[in-house]
């Protein structure tokens, strides 16, 4: 019998042998592996004491500018207008979109920053409650990418890999860790609600070679929370019930005559969705959120769909137990007309991400909740397209970009790496670089997982989250 | 408190597979290699000491023999005989951490003591090695004798019941018809049986009746609907191009094509001949061509910004994985950075196979602005099109046969009356525009031949002095800014036209863009046209999509730096490009052809007016400087081109002009001629207007010279080895191509039909077991290679292999004799011990029992509610979805089909690969970004919620009960057993008759208190309403066949 198959045996196939003529209950009990099950994960325990037990993951999709919110580069401001010395942009390669310009024109941040909290870290003006939460955040500017074009920078993010057939961060830790609430998914997606020139995509929540079980589940604002999750009209709860109990007769009847432990499982699965009609509405149902948490969210965080009523959403559902919850909010991609774009921008995300910090603290959670907060790369110093007295853009830039993570296990109030004078590069890449497999590694070590460890085997090769790289960041760990 | 259960899994998964090595060798049988030495020393060595040179430690390989049993820095790690003096045993049962093999932190699972133990063994026997058995061609093997002398059917029967034999089994009782024959009925067409069918085969008393069924099943149009829906997920079938914006594109005819082959059973030499190489056949058919199709089915970008190299490289490895996945079972894409680390595939091997996929004119980059289909591309006429085509196209030769007819006329008439001495300057016939860049009020350039169509200045181009000794000011660009010129040069290819201006450049442009009508360029796929500076060259194109469907020439030689020099350009109209002309001060300039293959118009995606230098996302005309513009509605001779330049040249002597020059000309503009050349564009606009009404498909077509190709280094594109060429060769591990083949894809697919090719044969008759026993005897059918699953019967496989290619390839004879087995007609019914022995079935003493795949799960609710719409073929349709999901997308709402659309079969769903249709995701459906051969098999509650809850499955259910409800039977009884029998195929036994009936009882009692909610559920998908007083009977019986459907008897294959 090959290793492959000594790994990845189905697990169905092995309870239908070895637990053989178990009841219902005890096999759901049993079967609790991932998905939407409650259980333990593939790992059974994680190798070693988890700081953190969940993750939520703020993605800002599109690439938001490091140099309009955390990295403060004064010199950008000074020397407008000049061309980004070749010194500085060592012949890197541009995007096909601002690469044919005669001219690089750098260009600096019309917004004023300043330095916050205890730990003094600069933060821009259009992020006023971000900086009232700094010494909560770990703020990490040397974060960097290989990839310089949307679709495999978040693919990259999300999966490990910039070509698409990779799980996705909160599939593998499905897999790995399990759910913690036996009626709700392990891994959870929020899409803000809005239009936008980055779409979002379902590959960026799958399971790629992992069982489709893992996969996000994608709360929606609308009547579903969960896609096909109401009944069709006319068929009340209690009608569901009889459906279901006749169906179980069926199936307790079936599985007599033939022995297949598959049944078994189909039953309880069955119980789960039940279960689960309640229990999501239960988490999305945010009307018995008191007045005072709607302030602190803000106004937004009563319209189902926004930035803000998905943060308190997360909190909600960290609350119960779901392992991975991503936040996906696109808009950040600001090539022109950066400084009518990105005031909106901040404004639609500031407050809520400010106040689940906040929120998850009082309620204790933040110490065992890890929020990362940022996109798939950053944005260039030089203007794209044509700088004038109050207009530029700023192509993608993948060499150095701002994110930032707080709580579960992540040093508090610090800021971690610099750049070079104009924002371009970083200045010790390595001592103080941050590479996504980097972040995954650092990700999953607060997680109690050693990612090297976390492995599947697949057309004959073992993957992992991390590919063949990544190190765990020890300066970013409390 | 999971853990301990989460534990005695594993125990139970040990155990069981312990157990069953334990029976598989009993005693001191010789240790078998194939089976149990090389799996464990690819598993836990070969990363460190295998076939991956860079990553190999002590310079040791352990996959092969000379280099495991030579004397190495330490030792000899294999002493044949000898395991005491192998240092390889003394490393696995090494109790030192530091010193162990494997080493605890290489992340290899450490070797149990029964693997210790059959290495020790497998040297203490001889240590010998043998080929991997997959790597040589299979040889018939002897049909082994068996015991039980009256259960096989067949050959594959006696392989099967002599492996059961040998560890003990017996095979299970045959099924009972009715079950088998909704099995069978799915795995060969993926629909169930209509009770109308099943009843004439269950009465059908010969002893034939089943292979009777079979044979209807397989001469079914479903058949091929069915198979295709497998191959739809190697070839990565999509209606959309992936990546970010998944624009829409129209591939289907290759679905029809594959619907097409399977039904008429094309032989899958043929099958897998066509779709690698069918362009490259001698005389290649239609069909044999739209095959190719396969190779472009995969991702394709468009994102703003994106390198064009980069993409191209990435599709072209694409289909080296698909080749290698689809046809060898081997996963060539581990080598692609670095040797493969458990296959004998090298890098270099990779790189040798992407030079047979990437010679064709393509670009990493489909078209942003238009709609064009990445080329190469093939044309898919309708009869009626061909018809119109043809027609335009013998207007055409007759308008040029007219013109050749006037030319001569003209020539006549010049020699009867020598020409006048032309006068000079002579006016310029055909002048749309003329702009001397002297005039410029109010920040707009005047144009000489009509006022009302200034030329405009965007980010203002600065004044400068012009050509020396002239009046006429120039303009000095700076790369970003431009002028423009609306209104003016608004050509398709099929017009006639000249343009001219003055051009000095101030440094060697590797490229720049001098003039262009056309919206963008490198990231974006623009139609229009353009004069470039190329490598310091100048270059003149029409361009539909670019590099297949464009045409181009360039200068010979560079142009002069730092010197005005006076360029023009011409376009016969014939879309050739012969019939372009660049003319340098005057003089027709040697060029060179670099693209000729325009067929199509090159003035969609809004191309904009004429401007000079620049571009979006291109390179501008840095610094570069321009005067005197002329736009000219019409082909200029040579005397023009001479005399245009001459207008504004500094200081010419006025020079007698070439006869011949005047010849030319006057036959080119006698009345006459112009009057027959207005007559010939007509024409070629008519026929440019019947070619761009046919639709175009992907295919492949190779390119005259192939593209040198190189190892990537790292697989990086803009790596390229250049110290190690790649050549289009087969991997050296594996037997060598015929050096008689043609050295390209057509020779690929040669090498990969001869009978000598170790893996063609069985990686296909795998996949065709899998389709009928649910996992292949190499249960990974994706992978062969040493790291697949061993095969469960390697005999069986290869006699299978053998016959399938002696039977001539013949893929339904293949499955007909697979389906007619006794093995396949078990029951799959089976008790607790069995099943603990056997857990993954791979002895076959009973029929597996599968979940009906995503397609066959919705097509059965269809077929069997009678909303089937059973239509073969055609553009994907839109069924039902939940609203709302597209919108996170680019591309618009989805809108669901009216009419026959929402009931079509499943693979002809539209594929969005961005937002793939989520009912089917949820039951396993594979995502379409890249070749998967083999899906996955799961059970979640979202599945529940999708058979109890989808507005397509409750629709069915609902279309169903109302049958029921006012369809034949006696009695409740009667009715719910028809019911019962056309959804699952058998009828109900005592247990479940009153579980319906309890259910039907209370479902009629609370749908009669309650008719407006019995209205509501009846209303759900698009079923038109019953009667009032049939409302809450319908809604009764509908919340039954809805239980029903979601039930393991309709929803599993036993």
């Amino acid at each position: 019998m090959s290793p492959e198959f000594i790994d990845n045996f189905s697990r169905r196939e092995m309870l239908k042998s070895a637990f053989f003529g178990a009841g219902a209950a005890a096999f759901a009990e049993l079967l609790g592996v991932g998905g939407a099950a409650g259980g333990t994960g593939v790992l059974g325990s994680p190798h070693f004491a988890p700081r953190a037990k969940r993750v939520i993951y703020l993605l800002q999709t599109g690439g938001p500018s490091q140099l309009e919110t955390f990295d403060y580069k004064p010199i950008l401001n000074k020397r407008r207008g000049e061309p980004l010395p070749d010194s500085v942009r060592r012949g890197q390669r541009l995007t096909g979109m601002s690469g044919n310009q005669s001219l690089l024109p750098v260009v600096g941040s019309p917004y004023k920053f300043h330095q916050y909290g205890e730990s003094r870290a600069w933060v821009s003006e259009l992020l006023p409650r971000t900086a009232g939460v700094v010494d909560e955040l770990c703020i990490i500017k040397t974060m960097y990418t290989e990839a310089i074009n949307h679709d495999p920078a978040i693919t990259f993010f999300c999966t490990g890999a910039e070509q698409a057939g990779r799980p996705s961060m909160g599939a593998w830790l499905a897999y790995g860790l399990g759910s913690a609430n036996a009626n709700l998914p392990a891994f959870v997606v929020l899409c803000t609600n809005k239009a936008a020139d980055q779409p979002l995509y379902a590959r960026l929540w799958g399971t790629g070679f992992l069982p489709s079980e893992f996969q996000g589940v994608q709360f929606l604002a609308g009547k579903d929370p969960v896609l096909y999750l109401n009944n069709p009209g006319g068929i009340s709860r209690d009608a569901r019930r009889r459906q279901l109990d006749a169906l179980d007769k069926l199936q307790q009847n079936q599985f007599n005559k033939t022995g297949d432990g598959e049944i078994l499982s189909r039953m309880a699965q069955a119980e789960m969705a039940f279960r689960m009609q309640m229990s999501v509405p239960e988490v999305t149902d945010l009307s018995a959120e008191p007045e005072e948490v709607f302030k602190l969210y803000g106004d937004d965080s009563r319209k189902p769909g926004t930035y803000a009523y998905h943060c308190l959403l997360a909190r909600r559902l960290a609350e119960r137990g779901v392992r991975f919850i991503q936040l996906l909010h696109p808009g950040w991609d600001h090539h022109d007309h950066l400084p009518s774009g990105i005031p909106g921008l901040c404004r639609e995300t500031d407050q809520g991400s400010a106040a689940l910090i906040i929120d998850l603290k009082r309620r204790g959670l933040l110490d065992d909740t890890l929020v990362v907060w940022g996109g798939e790369f950053g944005r260039t110093n030089y203007s794209q397209g044509k700088l004038t007295d109050n207009d530029f853009g700023r192509d993608h830039h993948p060499r150095c970009f701002s994110i930032w993570m707080a709580g579960g296990g992540a040093k508090r109030g610090v800021s971690h790496g610099e750049t070079d004078e104009y924002g371009y590069n970083i200045q010790d890449i390595k001592n103080e670089g941050v590479h996504v497999h980097d972040l995954h590694a650092t990700m999953l070590h607060l997680l109690g997982v050693d990612h090297e460890k976390l492995i599947y085997r697949y057309q004959g090769r073992d993957f992992r989250l991390t590919d063949v790289a990544g190190k765990v960041i020890k300066n970013l760990v409390a | 408190m999971r853990a301990p259960a989460a534990n005695l899994l594993f125990v139970a998964v040990f155990t069981a597979a312990a157990g069953f090595m334990s029976r598989e060798k009993p005693g001191d049988a010789p240790v078998d290699f194939q089976r149990d030495v090389r799996p464990l020393l690819a598993d836990r060595c070969f990363s460190c000491h295998g076939p991956d040179e860079a990553a190999r430690k002590e310079n040791l390989r352990l996959d092969l023999r000379e280099s495991a049993t030579a004397l190495k820095k330490h030792g000899v790690a294999v002493e044949p005989g000898k395991p005491e003096e192998s240092l390889m045993i003394e490393k696995i049962y090494e109790t030192d951490a530091a010193q162990a093999m494997p080493p605890p932190d290489s992340g290899r699972k450490p070797l149990s003591p029964a693997e210790k133990e059959i290495l020790r063994k497998w040297i203490a026997q001889g240590a010998k090695y043998e080929a991997f058995w997959a790597f040589v061609a299979p040889k018939k093997p002897a049909v082994p004798p068996v015991k039980r002398a009256d259960w096989p059917k067949g050959e594959i029967d006696r392989f099967v019941l002599s492996s059961m034999e040998r560890e003990g089994f017996s095979p299970s009782p045959p099924a009972d018809r009715a079950t088998l024959a909704r099995r069978v009925a799915f795995d060969l067409t993926g629909l169930p049986l209509d009770t109308a069918e099943l009843d004439r085969y269950l009465s059908d008393a010969n002893a034939d009746a089943y292979e009777k069924l079979v044979d209807r099943l397989l001469a079914s149009s479903a058949y091929g609907e069915r198979m295709a829906a497998d191959w739809l997920d190697l070839a990565r079938y999509a209606d959309t191009y992936g990546y970010q914006a998944d624009a829409h594109r129209d591939v289907w005819p290759y679905r029809n094509w594959v619907i097409r082959q399977f039904n008429e059973n094309l032989p899958y030499d043929d099958f897998m001949t066509w779709q690698i190489a069918g362009d490259l056949l001698p005389h290649a058919k239609f069909d044999q061509v739209l095959g190719t199709a396969f190779q472009r089915m995969h991702r394709q970008t468009n994102e703003g910004g994106s390198t064009e190299e980069e993409f191209r490289v990435e599709y072209v490895s694409d289909r080296v994985h698909t080749f290698g996945t689809t046809f060898l079972g081997l996963t060539i894409e581990c080598a692609r950075c670095h040797d493969h680390k458990f296959d004998p595939l090298t890098q270099q091997d990779y790189y040798n196979l992407c030079s047979f996929f990437g010679n064709i004119d393509e670009s990493g980059l489909y078209s942003y602005f238009t709609n064009a289909t990445p080329t190469p591309v093939m044309t898919m006429e309708t009869p009626e099109q061909k018809e119109a085509i043809e027609r335009a196209q013998s207007d055409v030769e007759s308008a040029i046969q007219a013109l050749r007819i006037a030319r001569i006329e003209a020539e006549v008439q010049l020699l009867r009356e020598p020409a006048q001495p032309p006068h000079q300057p002579r006016e310029i016939v055909g002048l749309e525009g003329m702009y001397h860049f002297d005039k410029v009020a109010e920040g707009k350039l005047q144009n000489e031949v009509s006022k009302d169509k200034p030329g405009i200045m965007n980010d203002g181009p600065a004044p400068v002095p012009g050509v020396a000794g002239k009046r006429n000011g120039a303009l000095q660009l700076s790369g970003d800014n431009n002028a423009q010129f609306p209104g003016v040069g608004e050509w398709n290819y099929t017009d006639p036209f000249s343009l001219s201006l003055w051009i000095e450049t101030p440094d060697r442009k590797e490229r720049a863009v001098v003039l262009k009508r056309s919206r963008a360029w490198t990231d974006a796929g623009s139609q229009g046209y353009q004069i470039l500076i190329e490598k310091g060259k100048l270059s003149f194109a029409l361009v539909h999509f670019w590099p297949g469907d464009a045409i181009c020439i360039e200068t010979e030689r560079e142009i002069p730096v730092g010197e005005w020099t006076h360029a023009a350009v011409s376009n016969d109209g014939s879309g050739a490009a012969s019939g372009l002309k660049i003319y340098l001060n005057g003089k027709v300039a040697p060029t060179r052809v670099v693209r000729d293959c325009l067929t199509k118009s090159i003035t969609g995606g809004d191309p904009g007016a004429l401007t000079l230098g620049e571009r979006f996302r291109d390179m501008g005309f840095k610094n570069g400087k321009v005067a005197d513009l002329a736009v000219i509605g019409r082909e200029i001779t040579r005397l023009e081109a001479l005399e245009i330049y001459q207008m504004n040249a500094p200081a010419t002597p006025a020079a007698e002009p070439d006869p011949e020059l005047v010849r030319e000309f006057v036959m080119n503009s006698s009345k006459d001629v112009e009057a027959a050349k207005i007559s010939l564009r007509d024409a070629r606009r008519k026929l440019a207007a019947a070619r761009d009404a046919v639709v175009e498909m992907m295919c492949m077509k190779e390119m005259r010279e192939p593209r040198p190709a190189y190892v990537l280094t790292r697989g990086r594109y803009d790596q390229p080895d250049l110290k190690r060429p790649a050549a289009a060769r087969t991997p050296a591990a594996l037997p060598p191509m015929d050096p008689a083949f043609p050295k390209n894809r057509l020779g690929l697919a040669r090498w990969l039909t001869d009978a000598t090719n170790p893996l063609a044969a069985r990686v296909a008759v795998n996949r065709l077991w899998a389709v009928c026993f649910g996992r292949g005897i190499v249960a990974t059918t994706e992978n062969l290679g040493i790291q697949g699953a061993p095969p469960s019967n390697r005999e069986l496989l290869d006699w299978l292999a053998v016959t399938f290619v002696q039977s001539g390839w013949d893929i339904k004879a293949m499955l007909r004799r697979m389906v007619t087995s006794a093995a396949y007609c078990q029951a799959s019914d089976a008790p607790p011990e069995i099943r603990e022995r056997d857990p993954e079935n791979r002895l076959l003493a009973r029929a597996p029992a599968r979940r009906l795949s995503s397609e066959m799960m919705r097509d059965q609710m269809l077929a069997v509610s009678g909303l089937l719409v059973n239509k073969i073929g055609g553009a994907s349709v839109k069924p039902y979805q939940p609203p709302g999901l597209w919108s996170i997308g680019w591309g618009g709402e989805y809108q669901t089909d009216a009419g026959e659309g929402r009931h079509r079969r499943s693979l002809y769903t539209y594929w969005r690969r961005t937002v793939p249709p989520p009912n089917m995701i949820l039951f396993d459906s594979t995502k379409r970004d890249v070749c998967v051969a083999r899906r996955q098999n799961t059970n979640t509650p979202l599945q529940s919620l999708v058979l109890m809850n989808d507005p397509q499955f409750v629709e069915g259910a609902v279309a169903l009960g109302r049958r029921a409800a006012a369809g034949g039977g006696a009695d409740d009884a009667e009715k719910l057993k028809l019911l019962f029998r056309t959804v699952c195929g058998r009828a109900p036994e005592p247990a479940e008759s009153s579980a319906l009936a309890e259910l039907l009882g209370a479902e009629r009692a609370e749908f009669n208190k309650n008719t407006a909610g019995a209205g509501e559920f009846l209303q759900s998908g698009g079923v038109a309403d019953s009667a009032p007083a049939e409302r809450a009977e319908s809604a009764a019986f509908a919340s039954v066949a809805l239980t029903i459907l979601s039930s393991d008897a309709a929803v599993t294959l036993r």
